[in-house]
């Protein structure tokens, strides 16, 4: 008769076990080294091209999964140990060895342009990678909608912003909301209407959920944003009143009869510097940091009345 | 345990005489050219070319040994019938298998000790041929002891890798076995970027399969430590033995594995 | 007690890769055989004869039924111990030398330092093979194999011996010889248990046969009990065969057949008396270079119960 295995079964489950135990400990003080000046070795896609030996575009996506990879994996260091330096130079290797990859294009200028820590905020290159895709991939509106945005919302250029927005709509199979977009962000220069407009078309007509949940983020700081003007006239009012700041959110909660400590959209409470008593953006709410904007474009907060 | 012994000892014996050394003097041959050549090219960070270069040189011609050798101990035997006249010995199929197992494992010490020498040798050349300005810019001495600590954790994956390849090799052919084992070296090594993936994926059960497969899988990352130990940085001693720990238990779960195979096979 | 016994052993295949369907290779083979005796396991290829040697080897674990050797299960260490195994084709070790190898199996069966020593090298001296022992077995032509592998097989002085094939790739010297080496197991009391496709070995050599066609047991029994050697008739060679007399006997014998230089070939009823037959065709001049009775083989028996056996199976 055929021996049976049923023990030999037991063992290799328990083993197993052991297996993920002793992983676990071993990864919870293991970091991962890295040499400095980084470990892409091979930074020239043309090179990279003819070892690939046809494979060219399975190259590009290995190359691909290594950049999301390598960008998620800076995102979870310490913030003062992260560093985005091979970002550009992996893109432009997936983006060579497969021109037409345009995902890599419009998610990696994202990747690009967000600010430091949470990316390398290095919007010149996002616009270099989205030409290359202008170059090598044809005449597509979503690439030129895209370096208008970095215009818009990263560089504030917004002639340069407009001019492109007005191409996409010119440009095959380009949306005709561009269009009036190009006009618009002339017209009213980075006023928070236009820009919340602009992160609205990129929410509703965005072809991936990574798109859809940044352009969320967006629009979500962007309500922050407008709650903090209105909660910082409270806080203005309270301190003409009372001739002090208010320094913690009991004393503005009860002076100006709140109905308890206002929440950002995504349910963090705001926090009251105790020094300035401007109220802002708690620091582990996952909207922080907020973007910048132009002090002349921040609403005159009205005088209190 | 005699029986074990004695099946390790005709498999050393085979395979020694088999295609293991013709892999050690390519080797040899290998390393001491690229370190003529090297340091006649470079200046400065030839030590640490040098290194990686001979680590790299180590793992790839033990991977070799591990993978080509590996899979023939088991489904060559089987295919070319030769295992019909030993398993009709006083001899039980687990005793064959940890047997052959350990007889690879015995070759794959004796070669990679041979490398290390020949690979210390030449690092021995470089140092002394050096001038003490020079070396000063070294980020590590040349003859290194924690290139031993790099060697061992070579040594560990490869028995790895070929407990993977007996595992295969009890149930497929030889080529199928072959290319099973990479396809696992392989996954081993982007194993560790599964726990990165949940970084930047939201999806919940996405990111569940991913961790399950992380532990499941073999995760061969951490026993590649040649970048610390080439740039001199620290690896923590509980890390390593950890990661032998690692070893030894995954290594049992396959042997175990092959065992529970081999022992309920038909050889028609 | 019998030496190797079987009930009822079966074995099934899966064949077919998309729907594996079972494919009986042998069907309740019910075997015993003696201590001390010489075993031919006969039938044409693909009999099943190799299914069962590896049943009884546990190299295949069995659909159904049992096998015991020396009244144990098989696959028993201490059964294995007082084995011999020779297998088809047999294959080892390419770069192992003869000695080397033998003297791996010597020590697998507990033998030990000079024991081991002295015994490799009377079993090499037993199947005929010299100073090749040096030498590594890829070396080796097919018919050196075939002795190392008989070597193998009797290397710890075993009480059974299993030798399937024994004889394939060996030229007309070496099945003699090794024809004697089984004899010689069978003069020590050594039971032998041999799977041929090669009648004539079998009937030198086997007290009982069984034939096994399809994965069925046939026939089996004592050889004598098999072919009662019955007379099936004359054979006689003759010279200087005149023409008329060649035509005064042709309605009278079952077949006249010419030879080279004159001769020819008679082939005599059984119930035809050889004397009268001799004398009458000496007084036509011709003259009697030989005369032989013509007994059944296991040859025709073999293909008379194969044949039954394969008509059975198609239905015809």
């Amino acid at each position: 008769m055929k021996p049976r295995n049923r023990g030999l079964i037991v063992a290799v489950m328990l083993l197993f076990a052991a297996s993920v135990g002793i992983q676990a400990v071993r990864d919870r003080d293991r970091v991962p080294f890295e040499p400095p000046g980084g470990m892409l070795w091979i930074q020239s896609g043309t090179a990279m091209k003819r070892m690939a030996l046809g494979f060219d575009t399975l190259v590009a996506d290995l190359y691909w999964i290594r950049a999301v990879v390598y960008y998620g994996g800076q995102r979870l260091r310490d913030r003062s140990e992260r560093s985005y330096e091979l970002l550009y130079p992996m893109l432009d290797l997936v983006t060579t060895l497969d021109p037409r990859f345009k995902v890599a294009y419009r998610f990696g200028a994202i990747f690009l342009t967000e600010g430091y820590p949470d990316g390398p905020g290095r919007p010149d290159q996002a616009i270099a990678l989205l030409e290359n895709g202008l170059r090598r991939d044809g005449e597509r509106w979503e690439y030129m909608h895209d370096i208008g945005f970095i215009y818009y919302w990263w560089l504030r250029d917004y002639t340069k912003a407009a001019e492109w927005f007005e191409r996409g709509g010119r440009a095959p199979g380009g949306p005709p909301w561009l269009a009036p977009l190009a006009a618009t962000t002339l017209a009213q220069g980075g006023d928070r209407q236009s820009s919340r407009t602009m992160w609205r078309q990129l929410f509703e007509n965005a072809d991936s959920d990574w798109i859809r949940s940044s352009a969320e983020r967006r629009l979500l700081q962007l309500d922050a944003m407008d709650a903090l003007d209105q909660l910082n006239v409270i806080a203005a009012r309270y301190a003409a009143r009372e001739g002090r700041v208010a320094q913690s959110w009991p004393a503005l909660v009860q002076g100006e009869r709140l109905r308890g400590i206002p929440l950002d959209p995504a349910g963090v409470p705001y926090v009251i510097n105790p020094v300035t008593g401007r109220v802002g953006l708690a620091e582990d709410s996952p909207l922080w940091p907020l973007p910048e904007e132009p002090q002349a474009l921040r609403p005159v907060p009205e005088p209190p009345s | 345990m005699r029986s074990i012994a004695l099946v390790a000892q005709a498999v050393f014996k085979e395979s020694v005489r088999d295609r293991v050394p013709y892999s050690m003097v390519a080797f040899a041959v290998l390393i001491i050219a690229a370190s003529y050549l090297i340091s006649q090219l470079t200046a400065g960070q030839d030590m640490k070319i040098l290194k990686d270069l001979g680590l790299a040189a180590i793992a790839v011609f033990g991977l070799l040994i591990a993978v080509f050798i590996g899979i023939n101990l088991v489904s060559k035997e089987v295919e070319r019938r030769s295992v019909f006249a030993v398993l009709a010995k006083p001899l039980s199929r687990s005793q064959f298998i940890l047997g052959k197992y350990f007889g690879l494992a015995l070759t794959l010490v004796v070669n990679l000790s041979v490398m290390t020498l020949a690979f210390y040798a030449v690092l021995l050349y470089v140092d002394l041929t050096t001038d003490a300005l020079l070396k000063a810019a070294w980020p590590a001495p040349a003859l290194d002891p924690r290139l031993v600590i790099a060697v061992v954790l070579i040594v560990a994956e490869l028995m790895l890798v070929t407990a993977i390849a007996l595992f295969f090799s009890t149930f497929s052919s030889p080529l199928l076995s072959a290319l099973l084992t990479l396809g696992v070296w392989v996954a081993g090594h982007f194993n560790a970027d599964l726990r990165n993936f949940e970084a930047v994926l939201d999806v919940r059960p996405v990111a569940l399969l991913a961790r399950a497969v992380y532990y499941l899988l073999p995760n061969l990352a951490p026993f590649n430590i040649r970048a610390e130990v080439v740039h001199g940085v620290p690896v923590p001693a509980s890390q390593v033995a950890l990661t032998l720990a690692y070893a030894a238990v995954y290594i049992t779960i396959l042997l175990l594995g092959a065992i529970a195979v081999f022992r309920r096979r038909d050889f028609k | 007690m019998a030496a190797i016994e079987t009930e009822d052993l079966s074995k099934d295949f899966l064949v077919g890769f998309w729907r594996p369907r079972p494919y009986r290779a042998l069907d309740r083979l019910t075997l015993s055989v003696g201590e001390g005796e010489v075993f031919g396991f006969l039938g044409p290829n693909g009999a099943g004869k190799s299914t069962t040697l590896k049943l009884l080897m546990q190299l295949l674990y069995p659909t159904g039924g049992t096998a015991r050797i020396l009244g144990r299960p098989v696959g028993d260490r201490s059964v294995k111990q007082r084995t011999g195994f020779l297998p088809e084709n047999p294959y080892f070790y390419d770069h192992l030398t003869a000695e080397e190898l033998l003297s791996y199996f010597a020590r697998l069966f507990g033998l030990r330092g000079a024991d081991a020593r002295r015994r490799v090298s009377s079993v090499l001296d037993d199947v005929g093979i010299g100073s090749e022992r040096r030498l590594r077995l890829r070396q080796y032509s097919k018919g050196m194999i075939q002795r190392v592998g008989l070597a193998q097989a009797l290397l710890n002085e075993p009480d059974v011996v299993f030798l399937d094939e024994p004889m394939s790739g060996l030229d007309p010297l070496g099945r003699r010889h090794v024809r004697q080496i089984m004899l010689r197991l069978r003069d020590r009391g050594c039971t032998v248990f041999f799977s041929s496709h090669i009648l004539s070995d079998a009937e030198a050599l086997c007290s009982r046969v069984a034939i096994l066609a399809q994965g069925r047991l046939v026939a089996s029994g004592h050889l004598s009990e098999i072919l009662a050697f019955e007379l099936r008739g004359w054979e006689l060679v003759v010279s200087h065969l005149s023409d008329e007399a060649r035509a005064a006997i042709a309605p009278r014998v079952r077949s006249i057949t010419a030879l080279a230089r004159g001769r020819f070939t008679i082939e005599l009823p059984a119930e035809e008396s050889p004397d009268r037959f001799l004398h009458e065709l000496g007084s036509r001049g011709a003259q009697v270079v030989s005369l032989n009775p013509l007994r059944e083989t296991l040859e025709d028996y073999f293909v008379q119960s194969v044949g039954a056996a394969e008509s059975r199976q198609t239905g015809l």
